[in-house]
């Protein structure tokens, strides 16, 4: 864990500028880092500090090409705005402090006595810097004191000060600080950093447009977390349909604690990773991976030092390496056609290798545990028996479903990402209250030849119920979006932009076990009956309509829909009303 | 006390004896209840001890060894009797003459969801029922069913005892996400309140079981454990949560202390939690917030612009000086905070106090969550009043079909003197079963209408804010010292040959070259001679930065050029 919290030499880093940006770098020792128009330093200077610390560029020494760093404490960063607190809190004294979580200034002076102002007399005129650009590349190129002294000889050259409200030089002053302030944090590279580098600034169709706070709720609903087997109970085994490049695979490594190298994992890269045998695939605490092309795409683990695709990997000691088990669909579905599978290897005698020259003894060895790998993720999958599935995959769910709730144990989570709203409704309509009861009350023939249980959690629907209605339990959606705040003394409200797209969804369901046979259910129910409708039907009959426990409850208080059904189908099954 | 895996982190594939299960009786209606293959409290049921539920009776016999997920048939359990002896109940009327035999006890369902309620009382009342009895078979019901569901923390937050304001799934989930709890994190909960929390960071945190259970969350050799250190100041809440958590088997795990921390401060034992991530839903957060420090805090804001340099905190002379002040966190890594408050003033003073104690990336977000209802909307006058159908045109040539009807019907009228209308009563009742059913098996209405989604109709629109920050690890001169002795920096000379430079973006890589080919041109047109070497140095440099185009580049896509 520690090695988590000191920046690593070849780790990967992010290094958060002052306009929010995020530069994310591979942090090779003995290089130069560039921040573009702040300035460079030596990577050596940040090297195996700790994370979350705000440097400042220093001025660069004489004949020096790059900036030495100073730390910025804490009290420094927060000066202004406690200043400016402090202010408030004590209103006799006359100085007027322009705050913002920025820099601090000694800009106050002469005769700071204006304290509020009405932006009635600003004139909407962007030319009242009297600073002129030559002036202003001058003191960048001269500046001292990181950018502090430019933000605060800008800001006294500007003719109209006197005019700004307090709320409009703060921003102005906002505004100037990210342009010039040689500042930067450095953060550790993990999943909540990633996907949020990837939404604002990356491209975040690549990672389905996934939030923090959804990605949250997704690994959350699917009950992913560290479970190796224990000598008497079972571990946990977990699905993932990822296209969002790894990211889902990560974070769901992340909260199984299979995600960051540990320190002495991190030490054998150095070692020769040619001869190094493959690691023993792990039984419980995995992820199995079923992605649609013949590779998975995993091009975003790459930051966490996974990289499956190349020959001399950053970390060979990785823990996904036997946690993460890629599977095709081919080899899922239909794993006799995929030629990896289906060709064996054959064990050869240790003459027949003696007499291979080692250029094809390697190949060999090679084909040969390529071959044991494959057959053996695949034999596991088939086999079953997964605490849950997650999926983030712009494929039809219900599709997914079919093929995956064979390999469900009962009391499985599934959870289901979506971007968009569409294709969830359509899964949730499979498990409609009245389509269940019309598949318990005549199921389709094709459904009651089956006759083992493994062959009817195996059958593949019809144009009515292309999926079996009874074997997920809560199918619901459900969304959740956070929205930030500013909190600053006097200015406190929610931030004024942000972004949009799509809003992203999440399915959730429990894996089941339907008894065999009829099964109906029980509720109380009686005040809407009319007398002579019980005497026609007689009680039992009544019952008789009921198949779901839901289905009561709301057939006894149709206004009580707050539990999310679809009420009108409820009505509709229940023969009460 | 024989080890168990708790059945939240192992459930297993089968539900087992003396471990909590779910039992699903429909969405958002679940019973968490510990199964017990014999009747301990003696409730005086003949099949041993018995889940009841508005739903049917459940022997705890019959769910007892069921792989998870089952569909479980309610079981035919003589409720009235049993009560009659007991005591005398409300019902007892109706019931009285019910012997096992009758097909299905009636279940009233004040008695019904909650078992404790039923437990309790019958622990109370009855001291004279006969010791222990035979336990009979269960026999199945003919109607009534449940789905048995292992443990998760969602369906516990969702169907635990109420004590407090619960932390909702998506509030938790967000948090956990955010403050960076991991296997083999420790973190610490304070306001533990009806514990659904406690047992999501558990689950979080979770990276094995202590078998021995270190106080100050010193980890054996191989793995950090992670851990979750609770606080309550609330007596009985404690002693509920602690009871609760001994039941889950989260012993291990979660160490809950009674404590009000804001007074008394974070250790456990006098020892530190060693937190990395830390969770205070507490009325007054700033005033816990001096107690989560890297070194002493001053006993009290003097209120005054402080000037140091350094995330220390002055000493005051004022305050207790006489034990050494142990810091309750990890010293050597972030900490994550996140405070949840449900009202802004709260959160402003809190803010506040974190930029006074040394906090940074300070942020507070609320998060509204929506569920969703997703059904058919029927509309159309064709489907002769069934239920669930809104009775209005589906479309103009409906409307106009029925205006036509009526134009007919109102000609006809005044043409004959006739009514054509029927009277309500020989209308056939489209709602009735056999109708009802014909129209989902043979019309199959459930594939009928546009499939639609609209947010339920309670939401909660307001959880709290939440405010979050992380306090570095405490970097010393000593510390810097040190890692510049081991990763010396060389300083480059302005005429020095370039090293390798990451992290540029291509339009400066473009420009570098740009520059470089231009002082190339310039020396060649001078050609003075010894420019061979810089030459060559600028070809290298060239090259390097274009082989590493794998490095992504970032930080300048927002600013557009510098000020040229």
């Amino acid at each position: 864990m520690r090695a988590h919290y000191l920046v690593q030499p070849n780790c990967w880093v992010a290094l958060r500028l002052p306009s929010d940006t995020l530069k994310v770098l591979l942090m090779v020792p003995n290089t130069i880092v560039s921040l573009g128009k702040y300035g460079t330093f030596a990577s050596n200077d940040i090297l195996q500090r700790p994370y979350h610390l705000t440097y400042e560029l220093l001025d660069r020494q004489e004949g020096h090409k790059d900036s030495g760093l100073r730390i910025v404490p804490a009290s420094e960063i927060h000066e202004d705005t406690i200043a400016e607190e402090d202010a408030a809190s004590s209103p006799k004294s006359d100085e007027a402090i322009i705050g913002g979580d920025g820099v601090e200034y000694e800009l106050v002076g002469e005769d700071g006595e204006v304290i509020m102002r009405s932006n009635r007399e600003t004139i909407d005129d962007s030319a009242r810097q009297t600073l002129t650009m030559d002036q202003i590349e001058t003191l960048k190129r001269e500046g001292t004191g990181a950018g502090k002294h430019l933000i605060a000889k800008l800001m006294l050259s500007h003719t109209a000060l006197d005019q700004k409200t307090s709320f409009s030089l703060a921003k102005y002053k906002l505004l100037k600080t990210k342009k010039y302030l040689r500042r930067f944090t450095v953060l550790p590279l993990d999943v909540p950093l990633l996907l949020n580098w990837y939404l604002s600034e990356k491209d975040p169709g690549k990672i389905m447009e996934m939030r923090d706070e959804m990605m949250g709720l997704t690994g959350s609903w699917a009950n992913v977390h560290f479970s190796q087997s224990l000598p008497d109970a079972e571990g946990g085994r977990w699905l993932v349909v990822d296209e969002t490049g790894g990211l889902l695979v990560a974070a769901m490594a992340e909260r199984m604690g299979i995600l960051y190298p540990s320190e002495e994992q991190l030490q054998s890269s150095s070692g020769n990773a040619h001869h190094r045998e493959d690691a023993p695939l792990a039984t419980s605490n995995t992820l199995t991976m079923v992605h649609n092309n013949a590779q998975p795409n995993l091009s975003l683990l790459k930051y966490f030092l996974f990289d499956p695709a190349t020959t001399t990997q950053p970390c060979p000691d990785h823990p996904l390496n036997s946690h993460l088990q890629a599977i095709s669909w081919l080899q899922l579905v239909s794993p006799e056609k995929d030629t990896f599978y289906s060709t064996s290897v054959e064990q050869l005698s240790p003459e027949e290798l003696e007499a291979f020259k080692p250029g094809k003894r390697g190949t060999y060895y090679r084909k040969l545990r390529r071959w044991q790998r494959t057959t053996s993720i695949v034999d596991t999958a088939l086999a079953g028996g997964f605490s849950g599935i997650v999926v983030a995959s712009s494929m039809d769910p219900t599709s997914i479903i079919r093929h995956t709730i064979p390999l469900l144990r009962g009391g499985a989570n599934i959870s289901i990402y979506s971007p968009t709203i569409e294709p969830l409704v359509m899964l949730v309509d499979n498990y409609s209250t009245s389509r269940r009861t019309a598949f318990i009350t005549s199921p389709p023939d094709s459904f009651t030849s089956l006759e083992t249980d493994q062959e009817r959690d195996n059958w593949k629907g019809d144009e009515d119920f292309p999926l079996n209605p009874t074997l997920i339990l809560n199918a619901s959606v459900q969304t959740a979006r956070v929205r930030s705040w500013q909190v600053l003394p006097g200015r406190t409200h929610p931030v004024m932009t942000g972004k949009g797209g799509a809003e992203g969804y999440l399915f959730t369901g429990v894996r089941v076990v339907p008894a065999r046979g009829k099964v109906e259910a029980r509720g109380k129910f009686g005040k809407k009956r009319k007398a002579d409708e019980i005497a026609a039907n007689g009680r039992s009959d009544m019952k008789k309509g009921k198949l779901e426990g839901e289905a009561e409850e709301l057939a006894a208080t149709p206004a009580a829909t707050d539990n999310g059904d679809d009420v009108v189908d409820v009505r509709m099954a229940s023969p009460t009303l | 006390m024989a080890f168990q895996a708790s059945p939240f982190l192992h459930p297993g594939t089968v539900s087992q004896t003396d471990r909590l299960a779910i039992v699903h009786l429909k969405r958002d209606l679940q019973l968490p209840t510990i199964l017990r293959d014999h009747d301990e409290d003696n409730e005086g049921y003949a099949e041993g001890k018995v889940v009841n539920t508005r739903f049917g009776s459940f022997p705890h016999t019959t769910l007892i060894d069921l792989p998870w997920g089952s569909q479980v048939r309610a079981s035919k359990v003589d409720t009235g009797s049993r009560g009659r002896r007991v005591k005398k109940r409300k019902r007892a009327g109706s019931a009285e003459n019910s012997g096992p035999t009758k097909k299905v006890a009636k279940v009233d369902s004040e008695e019904a969801p909650i078992v404790d309620i039923a437990a309790e009382e019958a622990g109370t009342a009855t001291p004279n029922t006969p010791a222990v009895k035979e336990e009979t078979e269960a026999v199945a019901a003919a109607s009534g069913f449940i789905h048995l569901l292992p443990p998760t923390p969602e369906n516990w937050t969702s169907s635990l005892p109420h004590r407090t304001q619960v932390v909702y799934t998506p509030d938790y989930s967000y948090i956990l996400h955010r403050i960076r709890a991991r296997p083999g994190t420790n973190i610490i909960e304070a306001g533990a309140g009806s514990g659904s929390f406690t047992h999501a960071s558990a689950r979080s945190v979770f990276s094995g079981y202590a078998n021995d259970q270190g106080v100050d969350g010193s980890p054996p050799k191989k793995q950090k454990l992670g851990k979750v250190w609770s606080f309550e100041f609330h007596e009985q809440r404690h002693e509920k949560l602690q009871k609760e958590i001994k039941d889950h088997g989260l012993e291990g795990l979660v160490q809950i202390t009674h404590r009000d921390v804001c007074e008394d401060g974070f250790l456990v034992a006098g020892a530190s939690p060693g937190a990395d991530a830390v969770f205070l839903d507490l009325p007054a957060p700033w005033l816990a917030l001096p107690n989560l420090s890297r070194s002493k805090p001053p006993p009290k804001h003097n209120g005054g612009r402080s000037k140091e340099a350094t995330p220390t905190v002055p000493e005051d002379a004022s305050s207790d000086t006489t034990k050494p002040w142990i810091s309750p966190l990890n010293p050597s890594a972030p900490v994550h905070i996140c405070t949840f408050s449900p009202c802004i003033e709260q959160v402003q003073r809190t803010v506040s106090a974190m930029r006074r104690l040394g906090w940074v990336d300070i942020e507070m977000v609320e998060l509204s969550q929506k569920r969703f209802e997703i059904r058919r909307d029927r509309i159309g006058i064709d489907h002769s009043a069934q239920l669930g159908v809104q009775v209005s045109p589906a479309n103009v040539d409906e409307a106009i079909s029925r205006l036509l009807d009526v134009e007919d019907t109102f000609k006809s009228f005044h043409e004959t003197g006739e009514k054509t209308e029927l009277k309500k009563r020989d209308r056939p009742n489209p709602n009735n079963r056999a109708k009802i059913l014909e129209s989902l098996v043979g019309r199959k209405v459930y594939k009928e209408g546009n499939l639609a989604h609209r947010s339920e109709p309670e939401v909660k629109t307001h959880t709290s804010y939440l405010v979050f920050a992380v306090l570095p690890e405490e970097w010393t001169a000593k510390d810097e010292e040190e890692a510049k002795l081991r990763w010396e920096v060389k300083a480059r000379e302005d005429s020095e040959k370039p090293k390798e430079v990451i992290g540029m973006s291509k339009r400066q890589i473009k420009r570098t070259a740009r520059e470089a080919h231009k002082l190339k041109a310039a020396a060649k047109t001078a050609s003075m001679p010894g420019d061979e070497t810089r030459e060559h140095a600028e070809g290298v440099n060239d090259n390097t930065l274009k082989g590493k185009g794998g490095v992504p580049e970032e930080a300048c896509g927002s600013i557009k050029q510098e000020l040229t």
